[in-house]
């Protein structure tokens, strides 16, 4: 093995990364062999249309995660933040303003959480968990399955026309990936969210306030949850009440397949668009490979848990050729 | 757990409720007080029964989850376990003709083996729990939906099975009573009363710890786990006898409901505390809460609010107690005692205000939204209100499918105008989300609260008949509407159109659309919905029967989710360049395909399908959608609400071949069927006319 490759690309850094990569590139190839069509400009654009409102989710979900948090409630925002859009835009705002509104709508619902969460220092499982049903049931009491219907022409893409709304629909999530991506690196705030996840007691410490980082971190997830119903409702003329179902098992699992670690401190925005971009093809891919639907759960279960596996075994691989590196952490599996 | 012994005199609000199962024995007690007033025949004996029974199946959950949640761990995939467990136990004695105990013995077994893995991974590879048991959660779903392909429902079971799940020991007593005390008592035993037990909690504490205390934690991680596996196809077996069938989504969205219960109960989730009665009396507060909103008529969706607030609540409450009470005498750990200086509580304060300024305003904006929307205004929840009458009022109880579905929100306001024109109650409650087992829990509720007449729209037919044919029992006149349920189980179906008819309707109607030939494809709703593989399995039948030109190169599930619907249109249209007609058959799914043929700029492919006229009118407009196809859903609703009116006041007899139905005039009664006429094509030319 040379060994000169590893310490370059430092695996050791980047190995959980590199594990959904892996993942990524194999489930490319397969469908490369199997349905070569797969692999158009059109299906490509298709696929980050859809799913760049999943990575911006998937952005905030990540500085929950990484802040040793959890909201299992996005979906539930996500759905009420599209209604609230749609209900917005009808009122005759302008479409700019509205960038501006649902997200702090967003950082709102955020931040109720936030408050259970960081100030009233409950779990966040539990609070998310309550907040989920509690948005989710209200929505359907108030609208009883009406969608927000009718709304003015220049809502879809902005007005801009097809090719432009979806160019932008794009570069909002890679703005939002680059500027979150530039901030966890090199601002204090970012650095804190780390500090804050990885030792509570030692970022304090050290002069960081972490009740006030947990806030944050749930009114951007809120935020961030707002821009992507957006984003999302102006693919579209109508909004529907239900939108969202299961966008919080997708976001967490897309940011743990990318290495994250569940309980906090650690874990990149890479990771994060590498597991968005693996979980949000495999259901495309499988269409184009035949692969009957009715395994497509069955599929996407399995590769979460060989995507988390593997990360195992190159760990191992990693131990036994770094004797002398880090050590390997026996962390006990159902300790948090 | 901790030193709280140690504590000389607690404050008055620790004194008040000294531990989190206090708590709760005081909202259970208010909870029955409140529902003693409001509800109808709450506080019966057979009520508290028919309670124990449907809490069972979570139960079993919630018991399996204590101590799971006790090591500090989780395990998402129990729900989905339910789900497996029931179509292997299904398979196993349908197809390959087991007998039944035997069958039960390998499910349990396949139980056990599932949470072997979740228990190999987690404790043998060190994975999170969280993230391994969500990757389960979706395999052992999928392997349910893959080895029946979604639409296998093992019926039929022997009845000395079905006991088990529906028969009563005395008449009263649900057999399944002994299971979830067996359960109790074991898991009580096993966890309070046993060295393993309390090794349990010394993991939840500090796994490290344990480990040098001389606890092998990987091995007795496993056990917990392999446990839950075991309890939750335990609990699939329970579920297949309750509803005396098995399909691969049974058991959807119960592993929440049973972390609810645990989580409400004072386990913390943490790990390290926790009990079986807080679980019990958790599990209670949270079913009990149900079954008390739904006898004082109240929707559905406001079970699912009190809870959230429930969970919030006795967690705070909880909190501050248990903290004030230990901080004396506990370590002083800073993670919770951060100090709370007047600048945060001015953020908090702020925030809190903001937040609920914006969710208030929001909330107004929406409902004035909706609106103006096509003024088709629900007329809420306050219809549902038990208004205290001198005469008795009729009152009818119907049920959707879904709540939240528009087109069953479309039925309802026809059945509300009905309701107003005739002076009677109307109950409408239903699932939120399409639920067989949610149904059968509303009808139990009804018969219990005492209504004159029941009429279900059935998503499952073997499912409901059980509590149909004890409804009609007590005299309660059954009618269905939508879809049938088994016919000895109801008075009258009111049709809007046969699954044969719609299916034919829409072939006759694609046929027309591409000029006899060429490659369609199907997007349905999920693919384990009965009335949707009913619809292809006529769709198949005319097509072969009639247009051989035509061809069918998929079917694609859309969850009945707009946006799924639009990226499966989106890959059908690039995996099948020919295809020239995308036929949705559940009502956000034409949108959906509508929008992405629109979006594709392809001239050369349509979308159609069934779906509300009101969705679909800017496509219609746009010549996306050539047609869609419907019945009136309003006058659904209308006729429903008449024909029980007229069945409950002995108008509407069998053999009587036509009903009088308010402004819908003479309505066509075939045998024990109302029939509300053919399906309807809304087109460009007629689409206008109507507004639902």
């Amino acid at each position: 093995m040379p060994n000169s490759f590893f310490s370059n690309f430092n695996l050791a850094r980047h190995q959980r990364e590199l594990a959904a990569l892996i993942a990524y590139v194999a489930l490319l190839v397969f469908v490369g062999i199997v349905a070569p069509s797969f692999f158009n400009a059109g299906n490509w654009r298709d696929l980050a249309v859809a799913n760049a409102p999943v990575l911006i989710v998937a952005i905030g979900m990540t500085l929950v995660i990484v802040a040793g948090q959890i909201d299992i409630s996005v979906g539930a925002q996500f759905a009420v933040c599209s209604m609230l859009a749609g209900a917005l835009a009808k009122t005759g705002i302008p479409m700019p303003l509205l960038l501006l509104l649902v997200p702090l709508i967003g950082a709102a619902f955020g931040a109720v959480n936030g408050v259970f969460v960081a100030l009233l220092r409950m779990p966040a499982i539990v609070v998310t968990l309550a907040t989920m049903v509690v948005w989710r049931d209200a929505l359907r009491w108030i609208t009883e399955g009406t969608w927000v219907q009718g709304m003015p022409a220049n809502f879809q893409w902005f007005g801009l026309g097809q090719t432009m709304g979806q160019v932008l629909i794009v570069a909002f999530a890679f703005a939002v990936l680059v500027a979150f991506y530039w901030a966890l690196g090199n601002l204090g705030a970012g650095r804190a969210v780390y500090a804050v996840g990885s030792e509570p007691e030692a970022a304090r410490l050290a002069g960081i306030n972490p009740p006030r980082v947990v806030l944050a971190v749930f009114m951007l997830m809120g935020a961030l949850t707002g821009l992507a119903a957006l984003l999302n409702s102006i693919r579209f003329i109508s909004i529907p009440s239900n939108s969202g179902l299961g966008l919080e098992m997708k976001a967490i699992a897309a940011v743990v397949v990318g290495g994250t670690v569940i309980s906090g401190g650690r874990g990149t925005l890479i990771g994060t668009l590498i597991g968005t971009a693996l979980l949000g093809t495999i259901g495309t891919a499988l269409t184009f490979a035949g692969i009957n639907p009715f395994w497509e759960k069955a599929i996407q279960g399995a590769i979460i848990l060989a995507a988390l596996a593997s990360d195992v075994v190159l760990s191992r691989i990693r131990n036994s050729e770094f004797a002398t590196g880090s050590k390997g952490t026996l962390q006990i599996g159902g300790a948090k | 757990m901790t030193a709280r012994a140690l504590q000389s005199i607690p404050p008055i609000h620790a004194r008040l409720f000294p531990n989190q199962e206090w708590t709760l024995l005081v909202v259970l007690l208010v909870e029955c007080a409140l529902f003693s007033v409001t509800g109808n025949n709450f506080l019966t004996t057979n009520n508290g029964f028919e309670i124990v029974r449907l809490s069972v199946e979570i139960g079993l959950l919630a018991l399996a989850l204590t101590p799971v949640i006790i090591t500090g761990g989780i395990d998402l995939s129990v729900g989905s376990m339910i789900g497996l467990s029931a179509v292997v136990l299904g398979g196993l004695w349908h197809d390959a003709h087991w007998p039944l105990p035997v069958a039960a013995l390998a499910t349990l077994a396949l139980g056990s083996l599932g949470g072997g893995l979740n228990a190999w991974l987690i404790a043998r590879l060190n994975l999170p729990p969280l993230i391994v048991t969500l990757g389960t959660f979706s395999l052992y779903r999928g392997l349910a939906e893959g080895l029946t392909r979604g639409l296998e429902t093992y019926r039929g079971f022997p009845s000395e099975f079905l006991f088990w799940g529906q028969g009563y020991l005395g008449g009263i007593v649900p057999p399944q009573l002994f299971v979830l005390l067996a359960a109790i008592i074991g898991i009580w035993w096993w966890l309070h009363r046993s060295i393993y037990g309390r090794s349990l909690y010394a993991i939840g504490l500090s796994a490290e710890g344990a480990r040098y205390a001389g606890i092998s934690v990987a091995r007795r991680l496993m056990w917990v786990y392999v446990l839950s596996g075991l309890i939750a196809s335990l609990a699939a077996i329970i579920y297949v006898a309750h509803l005396g069938q098995a399909k691969s989504d049974a058991g959807t969205g119960y592993e929440l409901m049973a972390i609810t219960a645990v989580v409400l109960g004072g386990t913390s989730i943490y790990g390290g505390r926790g009990t079986v009665l807080g679980t019990v009396l958790g599990l209670f507060a949270v079913v009990i809460l149900q079954n008390g909103l739904r006898l004082s008529g109240q929707p559905a969706e406001l079970a699912g609010i009190l809870t959230g607030v429930l969970l919030l609540t006795t967690i705070l409450i909880d909190r501050y107690a248990h903290r004030r009470r230990t901080v004396p005498t506990e370590v002083h750990s800073s993670t919770e005692d951060f100090e709370v200086k007047n600048a945060h509580v001015a953020i908090l304060s702020a925030v809190i205000l903001a937040a609920a300024l914006i969710v208030a305003g929001s909330n107004w904006l929406l409902v004035r939204s909706l609106q103006q929307n096509t003024g088709n205004v629900p007329t809420a929840a306050n219809n549902n209100a038990v208004t205290p009458t001198t005469n008795r009022k009729l009152t009818i109880a119907v049920m959707p499918k879904a709540k939240g579905d528009p087109y069953f929100a479309s039925c309802r306001q026809g059945a509300e105008e009905a309701a107003k024109e005739l002076g009677i109650e109307l109950l409408w409650d239903g699932p939120t989300e399409v639920d067989a087992a949610k149904q059968n829990e509303v009808v139990e509720a009804w018969i219990t609260r005492g209504v004159d007449v029941i009429a279900v729209a059935v998503s499952n037919k073997e499912a409901i008949a059980t509590v149909l044919r004890k409804a009609r029992q007590k005299g309660i006149k059954v009618l269905t509407w939508d879809a049938d349920a088994e016919k000895d189980a109801r008075d009258f179906l009111v049709n809007q159109a046969t699954p044969q008819g719609i299916g034919y309707t829409l072939v006759d109607e694609a046929a027309r659309i591409m000029n006899g030939a060429g490659e369609f494809a199907i997007i349905t709703g999920s693919l384990s919905a009965d009335n949707q593989n009913e619809w292809i399995k006529h769709i198949k039948a005319r097509v072969a029967e009639k247009f051989p030109n035509l061809k069918l190169v998929g079917v694609q599930p859309s969850d009945d989710d707009r946006d799924r619907a639009f990226t499966e249109a989106q890959n059908i249209m690039k995996t099948h360049p020919n295809v020239k007609l995308i036929m949705a058959i559940s009502a956000p799914a034409v949108p959906g395909a509508a929008e992405a043929v629109k979006q594709s700029g392809r001239k050369d492919i349509k979308a159609m399908g069934l779906s509300l006229p009101n969705l679909c009118k800017p496509y219609v407009h746009d010549d996306v959608v050539p047609s869609v196809i419907l019945w009136n859903t309003i006058d659904l609703g209308y006729l429903v609400v008449h024909s029980a009116k007229a069945v409950s006041e002995g108008t509407l007899k069998p053999g009587a071949q036509e009903l009088m139905a308010g402004r819908k005039g003479k309505v066509v009664v075939k045998g024990d069927e109302i029939i509300l006429g053919p399906p309807f094509v809304f087109n460009k030319g007629n689409i206008d006319q109507y507004n639902f």
